[in-house]
């Protein structure tokens, strides 16, 4: 056993010696070098390619690391940037809002009060706005509320810090108004459906058609005239029935209003001209 | 084991670099298995693993198969002579191991006028790389107890 040992060790150390010997010997290639060459080359050729292979591999390897680190830095700053241009957006239309409303006020001969909108009660029973000015601003029942485009409301309830709106296409909400175009008078409705309706006496519905538009009549102290309020998109024809309707397009978008001006003056002009069709 | 211990020194471990130090990864392979399975086997591995490092580095063939050979062997020698058992004992044993490993290679390639001082290599290569490799080997000696620990508790189930 322990012969066997030292002799491996010997063997191996001859080996390493013999191999030395035939690499450095008399200046030139010897016929053992070559042979050892020709044995060799192969070996190291190949562990040269592997060698280079697993260089590669553990590279990309590294690489891969890296750029998934990037990766991951750049998808972070990318998410910053999409919000940060969200909030630009948003600031944006925003501004854009607040402009309109800001010279509609400067155009009307009322004295009005800017009103954010913090609530919105959106089901069929009942439709209104919660917005942020309440009793200590001065809001009183029936205000009307505008909107560039046109009417939005009355103030329906007034609270401490907030304000109930109803809007027009609430059900039980009813606008006296009139055909801007042929001055036929009657009632806007809101319908259960989300939709207005104007509601006229027959004799007095010739030439009401599709596209007239239709704005409030300034009867009673409640709404100013001249509002805008929505334009015909219909004609029910009730044959000899004593009131016929009109379905009516609101000229207010009311899922998108944000804000909104509260008219606590009166006026008896006609503020039609005032309002800009599209805002 | 020798030739991807070869293989993981000429590829994976230069990234492990510190201040130009890497560790001898094929040497500390060597000591291990030396130390668990015999001087015959020790002497195999550390004549294998230094032919293929000697073939990967384009140096004189022999050199550093003839120094392993010779430290495989002596480290398989030490479980008969010394308690060797214990990681404590393995680690300083390691560094011993690779500054006698860089004096044998020294000498030996004083045989072929090899240039440089022994001062300079061993301050600035055979010290350092003793001590990175006895890190390197703490680390393997760990993660084969906990392997073994492992495969005993497995056993029990």
């Amino acid at each position: 056993m322990r012969f066997r040992r030292y002799a491996l060790l010997l063997g191996v150390l001859l080996t390493s010696l013999f191999l030395l010997t035939v690499q450095t010997r008399g200046g030139g290639p010897t016929r053992a070098a070559d042979l050892l060459a020709l044995a060799l080359n192969p070996v190291q050729s190949v562990l040269a390619k592997i060698h280079r292979g697993a260089l590669g591999t553990w590279h990309t390897f590294t690489d891969w690391r890296t750029i998934r680190g990037e990766n991951a830095v750049l998808r972070a700053d990318n998410e910053r940037l999409r919000i940060q241009s969200l909030q630009v957006h948003e600031t944006d239309q925003e501004n854009r809002r607040l402009r309109r409303l800001l010279a509609l006020r400067d155009r009307l001969p009322l004295t009005t009060l800017t009103g954010e909108i913090i609530g919105r009660e959106g089901g069929g029973w009942a439709r209104s706005l919660t917005i942020n000015r309440g009793r200590a601003d001065g809001i009183a029942l029936q205000m009307p509320a505008i909107v560039p485009e046109g009417l939005v409301g009355r103030v329906a309830q007034v609270r401490p810090g907030a304000s109930v709106v109803q809007l027009l296409n609430d059900p039980t909400s009813t606008v006296g108004a009139v055909v801007q175009r042929t001055r036929t008078a009657g009632l806007v409705e809101g319908e259960p459906s989300g939709g207005l309706r104007f509601k006229f006496m027959a004799r007095d519905g010739a030439g009401v058609t599709a596209g007239d538009l239709i704005v409030t009549s300034g009867v009673g102290t409640l709404f100013p005239k001249g509002i805008p309020v929505g334009r015909v998109t219909a004609i029910e024809d009730k044959g000899s029935a004593l009131f016929h309707f009109a379905v009516v397009a609101p000229a207010v978008d009311f899922a998108r209003v944000e804000e909104i001006l509260l008219l606590t003056g009166q006026s008896t002009q006609d503020v039609a001209g005032l309002f800009i069709p599209g805002g | 084991m020798a030739f991807g211990g070869s293989l993981a020194q000429s590829s994976v471990v230069p990234s492990w670099s510190i201040g130009g130090v890497t560790p001898d990864l094929p040497l500390i392979l060597t000591a291990l298995v030396a130390l668990r399975r015999g001087p015959e086997t020790g002497c195999l591995v550390g004549f294998a693993s230094g032919l293929f490092q000697d073939a990967a580095s384009g140096g004189l063939l022999g050199v550093q198969a003839l120094s392993r050979a010779l430290a495989g062997f002596a480290m398989g020698l030490l479980p008969g002579r010394l308690w060797v058992g214990h990681p404590l004992v393995q680690i300083p044993g390691l560094m011993l191991l690779t500054i006698a490993e860089g004096f044998v290679r020294f000498g030996l390639l004083q045989l072929f006028h090899y240039p440089a001082r022994l001062s300079e290599l061993f301050v600035h290569v055979i010290l350092p790389q003793s001590l990175y490799n006895g890190f390197v080997g703490a680390a393997c000696v760990l993660a084969f107890e906990a392997a073994q620990t492992l495969r005993r508790r497995q056993s029990w189930t």
